[in-house]
């Protein structure tokens, strides 16, 4: 009697989108990315409106591709710094249609760049004959340090290999760091990672390395030195 | 001072140094006190669909990204920075007295009104030391933007008043990074030669 209950439709209409984040690596570009809903296994399609804050009209996304599936990527064009954006979602298959909830999204607040390139380690020699290390790095090739448009500060971590714990330091703006307590003979993992004045921390760089040298000793006390 | 020097005076560098931290400083604090405000009075109130387009300094045209930013000369972006400074002084002075009206307002709230207040008036003389000294003679047409939101911080109905200080918190923090990121280009392009 039950079975007269379920009707066997071809399929029902998308689920409501719902968009997970937008992310802009350097202040001057962003993209913003949506969960696929269930989709009743029918083919359902997406499209992005935006607007502006102050504009009656709504765009739909420029670019579909360049951020990867489900994303919408805002070339230098079309992004704006000091405005706040309303975008929604809508998911469409042959059943219906369905909008997301409308997400706010204000550049400023979500510059994550990508992490730092080009860490190098090196073993050098200070005038008093005190072995150290010199930790040097390069801002992500995206992000505009020079002309002042992004400031970067940079955050360092070291262990030994077989370590567990992370020796992790803040440095500023600076974009090399001298390092005088180290264990001789130990293999050194490095990573290093950055975050614009108000952002988030983007993520670790790719690991250096260095092993240094077993003879290499150290009387004095441990500590960091700038 | 170098010995013998008639004039002893703190050089641009400095000046454009000491101005920074100002700005970056500032913007930190609206930052933290906007969020403040967004969840303990905002939520599940719809204020950021009304708070678009809405802040008493959108008559100051001023660059809206890199390039823009960059294509303009540093004498009229000087000129903005001033501008949208000048134009703070009046509801800064009347959020410190209004925000404790605000019921329950944490001390955090209040405190930082204040301090943006007071660094605000400080970061406005630094800049007219920078102004003076980049160009003796003045910026010529003064910018100024009159606030005129204080009758509704002092609405009766709550919600209506809770929005008012929603979006002023909200436009403070928007010119205050306006003002940080302006200043860190100028600083870059005026003394480093655009390669800090």
């Amino acid at each position: 009697v039950m079975l007269n209950f379920i009707s066997f439709s071809p399929g029902q209409p998308p689920g409501k989108p719902e968009l997970i984040k937008c992310r802009s690596p350097e202040k001057e570009t962003f993209s913003c990315w949506w969960k696929p809903v269930s989709d009743g296994g029918l083919p359902t399609n997406y499209t992005l409106f935006y607007n502006n804050e102050g504009e009656e009209s709504f765009y739909e996304c420029p670019d579909y591709t360049t951020a990867g599936p489900n994303s919408c990527y805002f070339d230098k064009k079309h992004t704006s710094l000091w405005t706040i954006y309303n975008i929604t979602i809508k998911a469409t298959n042959e059943m219906g249609s369905n909008i997301s909830e409308p997400h706010y999204v204000d550049v400023t607040y979500i510059v994550q760049p990508n992490p730092p390139v080009n860490l190098s380690l090196a073993l050098n020699k200070h005038t008093d004959g005190k072995l150290y290390l010199l930790m040097n790095w390069s801002s992500p090739p995206l992000a505009d340090v020079r002309s002042g448009w992004l400031t970067l500060e940079y955050e360092l971590r070291l262990k030994p290999e077989e370590g567990e714990e992370w020796e992790t330091i803040f440095v500023g703006q600076r974009t090399k760091y001298k390092v005088f307590s180290l264990i001789p003979g130990e293999k050194y993992i490095a990573q290093v990672r950055c975050k614009s004045d108000h952002g988030e921390w983007s993520k670790w760089s790719s690991e250096s390395y260095i092993h240094l040298p077993k003879e290499f000793r150290l009387k004095d006390m441990m500590v960091w030195v700038f | 001072c170098p010995n013998g020097s008639i004039s002893c005076q703190v050089s641009l560098g400095d000046l454009f140094d000491r101005a920074v931290k100002l700005s970056h400083y500032i913007h930190s604090l609206s930052s933290e006190m906007f969020n403040e405000f967004d969840e303990r009075y905002a939520q599940g109130r719809g204020f950021i669909t009304k708070a678009i387009n809405s802040c008493h300094t959108s008559s100051l045209t001023t660059p809206e990204d890199k390039e823009q930013a960059q294509q303009i000369h540093h004498e009229d972006l000087l000129n903005l920075v001033m501008g949208v400074l000048n134009s703070w002084n009046d509801p800064l002075l009347h959020l410190v007295s209004e925000v404790q009206t605000i019921k329950e307002a944490p001390d955090t709230i209040l405190w930082k009104a204040v301090e943006i207040e007071e660094q605000n008036k400080r970061l406005l003389e630094g800049m007219e030391k920078i102004v003076g000294r980049l160009h003796p003679g003045g910026l010529g047409n003064e910018l100024y933007s009159r606030w005129s939101g204080l009758p509704s911080l002092q609405l009766p109905d709550e919600d209506s008043r809770l929005f008012a200080f929603y979006n002023l918190l909200h436009c403070l923090r928007r010119d205050s990074h306006k003002i940080d990121n302006y200043l860190k280009l100028l600083k870059c392009r005026l003394i480093h030669d655009s390669n800090c």
